[in-house]
């Protein structure tokens, strides 16, 4: 998996969840044959909305879409929405994370399953009220399928923009990450301070 | 550092001087002595070479999916031999591929301090462990430590603990991180003395290498730079430019071949094709980490050797080591950008020696370190009793981001005869070769000193002025980077594999210098002994064959 202290923390954070760990455990070979498929998919300036999705519906990805933008919610920074997210979780479910793309989407279903309990009459967390969404993903936070679309969400907002999501490194923007090969010092405020203070 | 010629290429069938499996921290030094000593040698590496610009800044493949571990087999794991081994338990981090461990690790480069060698006579016997004096001292070792430190570049500045030094660190510290001021200036309130970090990253061009530019991905990563001082671009282009080393890779060695006499003959080996060959040597080096060391000499079996190589003991895989860590954070007011440079830049010994005060045996020394890469912070960075999702995820997640640090705790761990690594009797490799079976549990002293050191760290980032902090909880080891311990080193063939030369004491022309070799596990950050020891072997060893003593 990951090296050292960092992987200890990650390991805590994501093998918590059976299925966050079934995501880490994808074959290397696989990775970078979905860089390369996301490569070629990667739409070129100026090709209009919406896009074809690879492996989900228009419904599935409306629904993944709202899930998305409610573990990372838009404010006045882009969200999971603006990050396109959701173009992550399907490029991802159709290459090297495919084999979650049976329990992801049957978690989906199970989750429009209890849309429809409380609400009669609306078949799709889509298209819930966004406090009524909220109100739905907290009753649900400890399952599976909510754990596995929060590792799926922060993944795709702050993973390589290659990988589909991070749209225009909107993830990092909001954190204030940049991705450089090259740093001088200061690196941050203190150490700043203290080569002034020399 | 490039081959002055293409590298040469041996037929396995022909006869080479030495065999070296693994090209690690040690297998690439062990390589480069034997090849300037005028021997013929074949590094057998079973993961592939990558250079540094196939080195990416890419979390997923790097970190998630362990593309450099390349890891096809697996292992199970227990805490006690009563029980039955599972799969997936535990985390054992090694890198199969040339250059091995010292391509991605975090560059820390402590020395052992004389301590280290002579606790036991210091302490007296610890009851229920295997805690013993090496058959060799710091003394005997600092020569190594000062030629592996210029050999391969390595920035420091000697502090108030640091044991003595025949020569001056060859380059100055990296430019200290914000972390690092906090570091410091918390401890110093606290009345401790906190130092620069020792680090194999070079702080300046060296050796026609560039130095480091900063770029913060060190911690699993490869460096693109070559700035780290990883053997794949040090030693190993060195060995290749006698003209008398291959290293090949994608051969992953299944077996230590013995003829009628008890000597070694050659290893038999996978290519990348899993196509089975044998590639004859007069002598063979086993540099392969301190756990597939112990698997294959285990998987050595023959009639001569009904209980593993060189196994006459019975310790070949006891006494497996994995140095205790903790892990605590803090907040401060302002941004300190920890995703920048190196992980760590400041470091405390004041906590390295046990102290019977305490009420337990252990020692070690905390750091200042970043935990900022940004996939990895997003999942785990935060507080765990706060919100992980929603509109208050959030705007932790963009206050903290770039004002956390860590203070991070690495310490003892008691060599155990109970901690070991042996063949799981079910499962099997991708080779159908017996999986690794981990059989491992914290004594009761080196939890304590986890959370002593955690307890400090939670001090300093106070006295610092973090306007918060928290703990990572101590807990039982399931992830391990550092695997030591399990071919002990030592004078009498009864209680250890090796001799103080490295030589197996069973077999004359067979010898293990990895992190195996280990007799205690220092304090937290074990490369530089482990380089130290493969250059003090390599040396030795090249003598013997000079000599025609293999």
């Amino acid at each position: 998996m990951l090296a050292d202290p960092l992987s200890r923390r990650t390991f805590l954070a994501v093998s918590s969840t059976a299925l966050g760990a079934a995501w880490l455990a994808a074959d290397p070979a696989l990775v970078r044959a979905a860089l390369e498929h996301a490569a070629r998919a990667a739409r070129s300036p100026g090709t209009p909305e919406p896009v074809p999705w690879e492996v989900l519906t228009p419904d599935q990805a409306a629904d993944l879409d709202a899930i998305a933008a409610q573990i990372f919610p838009t404010d006045d920074t882009p969200g999971a929405r603006e990050a396109r997210v959701v173009t992550f979780l399907d490029r991802s479910l159709a290459t090297w994370a495919a084999q979650q793309r049976e329990p992801l989407l049957h978690g989906l279903d199970e989750l429009n399953g209890e849309v429809e309990r409380r609400w009669p009459g609306t078949k799709r967390f889509a298209n819930l009220a966004p406090e009524r969404q909220l109100e739905l993903l907290r009753a649900q936070e400890q399952t599976p399928f909510f754990q596995q679309m929060r590792f799926a969400t922060l993944v795709g907002m702050f993973s390589l923009p290659a990988y589909g999501g991070n749209a225009d490194k909107a993830g990092w923007r909001v954190i204030g990450f940049e991705d450089r090969y090259a740093w001088q010092p200061p690196f941050g405020d203190y150490d700043a301070e203290a080569a002034r203070g020399r | 550092m490039r081959p002055a010629r293409p590298a040469v290429r041996f037929h396995p069938s022909r006869t080479v001087d030495f065999v070296v499996v693994g090209s690690g921290a040690a297998g690439g030094i062990i390589a480069k002595e034997l090849a300037t000593a005028g021997l013929t040698v074949v590094v057998l590496e079973q993961g592939p070479r990558v250079e540094p610009p196939q080195f990416e800044h890419d979390e997923i493949k790097t970190l998630f999916q362990s593309a450099l571990q390349n890891n096809p087999a697996g292992f199970t794991f227990r805490r006690s031999a009563s029980e039955t081994a599972k799969p997936g338990q535990i985390q054992l981090l090694y890198h199969r591929l040339v250059g091995g461990g010292s391509v991605m690790f975090t560059a820390n480069y402590w020395r052992f301090r004389e301590i280290d060698f002579i606790e036991r006579s210091r302490l007296g016997a610890i009851s229920g462990t295997g805690l013993e004096d090496w058959p060799i001292t710091y003394r005997d070792l600092e020569p190594y430590y000062t030629k592996a430190e210029w050999e391969l570049g390595v920035s420091g500045e000697p502090g108030p603990f640091d044991p003595p030094r025949t020569r001056p660190y060859p380059l100055p510290p990296l430019p200290v991180k914000s972390s690092g001021v906090l570091f410091e200036r918390g401890a110093r309130a606290l009345g401790l003395h906190p130092q620069p970090a020792p680090l194999a990253i070079l702080s300046q061009p060296f050796n026609g290498r560039p130095a480091c530019q900063h770029c913060g991905y060190c911690l699993g990563f490869g460096c693109e730079f070559r700035a780290k001082s990883s053997t794949l671009y040090t030693v190993i282009p060195m060995a290749e430019a006698t003209g008398r080393c291959e290293v090949r890779p994608n051969s992953y060695v299944r077996r230590i071949e013995v003829d009628r006499k008890g000597r070694v003959t050659g290893a038999t080996y996978f290519d990348e094709n899993k196509k089975e060959q044998f590639q004859r040597a007069r002598a063979v080096v086993l540099c392969c980490n301190g756990s597939e060391t112990p698997r294959l000499l285990l998987l050595s079996v023959s009639s001569r050797f009904p209980n593993g190589l060189a196994n006459s003991s019975g310790v070949v895989g006891k006494y497996l080591m994995f140095n205790g860590y903790s892990s605590s954070s803090g907040v401060f007011e302002r941004p300190l950008n920890e995703f920048k440079s190196v992980t760590a830049t400041r470091v405390l010994y004041d906590f390295y020696e046990s102290d019977p005060r305490r009420g337990f045996y252990g020692g070690g020394a905390p750091d200042a370190r970043s935990f900022a890469y940004p996939t990895i912070f997003a999942l785990g960075g935060l507080p765990h009793d706060g919100p992980s999702w929603g509109a208050a995820y959030k705007r932790i997640l963009r206050d903290y981001y770039t004002r956390t640090m860590n203070v991070d705790g690495h310490s003892t761990s008691l060599p155990l005869e109970t901690n070991t690594i042996s063949l799981d009797p079910d499962m099997k490799d991708a080779w159908g070769l017996p999986a690794m079976r981990v059989t491992y549990k914290d004594h009761p002293d080196d939890l304590a000193m986890m959370r002593f050191l955690q307890d400090r760290a939670i001090e300093i980032l106070e006295a610092a002025g973090a306007r918060r902090t928290w703990r990572q909880p101590v807990q039982e080891t399931n992830l391990a980077a550092h695997l030591l311990g399990t071919c002990r080193m030592g004078d009498d063939p009864r209680t250890s594999v090796v001799d103080r030369y490295h030589r197996a004491h069973d077999v004359r022309n067979l010898f293990i210098c990895d992190g195996s070799s280990l007799v205690t596990g220092g304090r937290g950050q074990p490369t530089a002994t482990i380089q130290a020891l493969a250059y003090r072997a390599g040396e030795h060893i090249a003598a013997f064959a000079r000599r025609g003593e293999i």
